[in-house]
């Protein structure tokens, strides 16, 4: 058998996994669609990166999450006789989940506001927040006014990106400090800590939660402004609002409400202004703009639901290194199952644009200059959010294959097109004088050629891709590097999950430059 | 066998074939000799239907290769040519990612439709045939141009045409590789292979070919038993052309 036939066995073999992959892949999913018809579950929607106390990873099974929201959902689904499933977005994208009707509801520290009121439906308040400003321990800002006071350069305060503390501080403070957002809660602490920032400005439940987890730093005055976290569904679920704000109010009642905040050590006096509004048993959106709302000291943590005690070294690989193996294993499916479909689909625009009829070249030119010209995320977030406004509803899971493999489909073309632009001019012409059609030259001659001599730069895209899978997380997937994400932001313990983040690309990557340096030395000998 | 009638080729303002006549008969190699540029491999090409011509006809049997004015050829009349003329290139054009019996056995199989077994011992007949039994499954860049050559020849005898055409099979060979290659045509001829070969070897044209034709400027300026043409050259192209080549 020469090294020829090997390697096209080899390819053979390759080619038979990812259809036997994609089969079990849609299995699965199957099954679990017809499991989900079955139940209807409430799917809702929260980001657990950097989300504790409302939704983070579980420690003792990283791949679940918990938190006061994990069992408000609960009891809501029980409320409805549905079962509860949770959905993973990017906090400030959860709205849009809505819209795109990817879930039900989003249950997630949204605040109550009147544009957001407008736009979707929104349950009575479940939770009275206000924002609690983090300072070090021992610096030189003890107070408000100490912020508000000019200084050259401007303090720098880190809030979550697009929330209430967000707002707050750029209508209270505007130019006089520098805003600097995050897209998890704990990264601004931590960057207080290490001195990056001046201060933070959180919602009570996250200062309360990670007190204990940040030492070095302390609260500065009582807290300020403050307002209602609410349920949103879509616009028009007004009788699911309805429901869950019922389950609100009876909650308040039986003091079951109460009990779980204690539980998460988030109870305060500010709570009694929910009770209010539940037992009026109406909601005006009334947003408390006084500072001081949230009165009386937060309660400590009654039974003990608070941040765990960073990890360290082996420790986080015991704990999280199965779940960050599982996650590598959705990035290899993502990669092995988007790359055939972008090189066949590239491959055929190529031969388009090089030997198709005219009318077909325009299009396809303009098919590869857009797709290259325009980021992947942003064709991501096209097919998820907006084609089910025009009723293409795409599961989360093929959105991110066709995005990906439509995306990389213009760069493999442009790879084949000069591989085909390569082979020299004479092979076509001894094909056809061997009373070959163009079709079958170009099957037999011209293209496994070409696709020999561009073996080096499709693998070098391949690896590419690989990495470029943690794009999909705007799509709500929990591919390797979200979940590095979530997890370092709920452990802290960052530089051991970067590791082994690290090491597992590099497992996954560095045998397909082997297998490329193999398949190049094989072939090229055929072609030199 | 093969009738060229008429046969006018233009690139842009330059006449490259005026009113070309040329017919050759079963059995008859013709050679067409003519410095450089006067349109031999062109008119070789316009026969196999490589290249349009903008007037006049190519006839192969029943079969009619057509003028672009009368509207092109058919692609199946095409083919149907393609698969009667055999076509031997210059450069070789060996399919590089195929070895010396898939070369060979390509077309028997993809396009005549032989099975892969039969036509791979024909094909080994063939490379036995040009004296290469031992480098059937030696890839193209592992054999010498002349070797190159004669799997090409076989390649295209595997389609077992009625006339090959073979376009300065030696041109891009050393004198020692050339020789090979004309062995093997002088073989062919002896077995009664019709042919028409482009070159300018005059020792190849004295020991294979019937009829000479002799081509200068676009236009066949003279042509007749190669004997007769080689003896007493009619037209001044033809004298100072044979004049040359054998100084050289």
């Amino acid at each position: 058998m020469s090294r020829a036939d090997r390697s096209s066995n080899l390819a053979r073999w390759a080619l038979r996994w990812a259809v036997a992959l994609m089969v079990v892949w849609a299995l699965v999913a199957l099954r679990e669609r017809t499991a989900r018809a079955d139940l209807k579950p409430l799917v809702w929607a929260a980001d657990q990166e950097g989300g504790g106390p409302y939704v983070y990873p579980s420690d003792e099974d990283p791949g679940r999450v918990v938190g006061f929201e994990v069992e408000l959902a609960e009891r809501f689904a029980a409320h409805l006789a549905r079962q509860a499933s949770f959905y993973q977005g990017q906090w400030d994208k959860l709205p849009d989940l809505l819209r795109a009707k990817k879930c039900d509801i989003v249950l997630n520290g949204y605040e109550w506001s009147a544009a957001r009121a407008d736009a979707m439906e929104a349950s009575i308040p479940y939770y009275a927040y206000a924002l609690q400003l983090l300072a070090r321990k021992g610096g030189e800002l003890r107070s408000w006014v100490d912020l508000s006071t000019p200084s050259s350069p401007p303090r720098k305060v880190g809030v979550l990106g697009g929330s209430a503390a967000e707002a707050y501080l750029r209508q209270r403070l505007g130019e006089r400090v520098e805003i600097v957002s995050y897209d998890g809660t704990t990264d601004a602490m931590r960057e207080v800590e290490t001195g990056k920032l001046d201060a933070t400005l959180q919602d009570t439940p996250a200062a309360a939660f990670y007190g204990t987890r940040f030492p070095l730093l302390e609260k500065v005055e009582a807290p300020v402004g403050g307002g209602f976290f609410v349920v949103y569904a879509a616009k028009g679920q007004t009788a699911l609002v309805h429901a869950l704000s019922e389950k609100i109010a009876l909650m308040v009642r039986d003091g079951e409400l109460e009990a779980l905040y204690r539980k998460y050590g988030i109870w305060n006096d500010a709570q009694g202004r929910v009770r209010e509004i539940a037992e009026a048993g109406t909601y005006y959106g009334l947003s408390l703009d006084t500072p001081g709302v949230a009165k009386g000291p937060l309660a400590s943590p009654a039974s003990a639901v608070s941040a765990s005690a960073r990890k360290h070294g082996l420790g986080v690989v015991a704990a999280y290194g199965w779940i960050l193996v599982r996650s590598a294993g959705l990035t290899l499916l993502l990669s092995c199952l988007s790359f055939p479909l972008a090189v066949a689909v590239g491959l055929l625009i190529a031969l388009g644009r090089l030997y198709g009829p005219r009318w077909v070249k325009a299009p396809l030119a303009a098919y590869v200059e857009f797709l290259r010209g325009t980021p992947v995320m942003l064709q991501l977030y096209f097919i998820f959010f907006f084609l089910p406004e025009v009723g293409i509803n795409v599961p989360a899971f093929w959105t991110a294959i066709a995005g990906l493999a439509i995306n990389y489909s213009a760069y493999e073309s442009e790879i084949y097109r000069a591989g085909l632009l390569a082979v020299p001019k004479g092979q076509m012409e001894a094909a056809l004088a061997l009373g070959m059609s163009q079709p079958l030259a170009l099957r037999r001659i011209i293209v496994p050629q070409a696709v020999r001599m561009v073996i080096p730069p499709v693998v070098n895209d391949f690896i590419a891709l690989f990495k470029d899978t943690s794009v999909c997380s705007v799509v709500t997937l929990v591919e390797l590097t979200k979940r590095f994400s979530v997890l370092s932001q709920s452990t802290q313990a960052t530089a051991e999950l970067m590791l082994m983040t690290a090491v597992l690309y590099l497992a996954m990557s560095y045998p397909l430059s082997l297998l490329s340096r193999r398949l190049e030395l094989s072939f090229g000998r055929a072609l030199s | 066998m093969i009738e060229v009638r008429g046969l006018c080729k233009r690139h842009g303002a330059l006449d490259v074939l005026s009113d070309v006549n040329l017919s050759v008969a079963k059995g008859e190699v013709a050679a067409i000799v003519g410095p450089s540029g006067g349109g031999k491999s062109t008119l070789l090409r316009c026969m196999n239907g490589l290249e349009a011509f903008e007037r006049g006809a190519v006839l192969l049997g029943d079969l009619e290769l057509t003028a672009a004015a009368q509207g092109s050829t058919p692609a199946a009349t095409l083919r149907a040519v393609r698969r009667k003329v055999g076509f031997v290139f210059q450069q070789f054009n060996l399919f590089a990612h195929m070895h010396a019996l898939g070369n060979v056995a390509e077309a028997p199989v993809h396009v005549a439709g032989m099975s892969q077994a039969s036509a791979e011992k024909e094909a080994r007949e063939l490379l036995a045939k040009v004296g290469l039994a031992d480098k059937a499954a030696a890839y193209p860049h592992q054999l010498s141009g002349g070797q190159q050559q004669r799997v090409a020849i076989a390649r295209a005898l595997a389609m077992r045409p009625e006339i090959l055409l073979l376009d300065e099979p030696t041109s891009a060979l050393d004198p020692v590789m050339a020789s090979e290659v004309m062995a093997v045509v002088s073989d062919l001829a002896d077995a009664g292979q019709t042919m028409i070969v482009v070159t300018h070897q005059l020792g190849l044209v004295r020991s294979v070919a019937d009829t000479v034709h002799v081509f200068a400027g676009g236009r066949r300026v003279e042509h007749g038993p190669t004997e007769a043409v080689f003896s007493a050259p009619a037209h001044s192209t033809t004298q100072g052309f044979l004049a040359k080549l054998r100084t050289t």
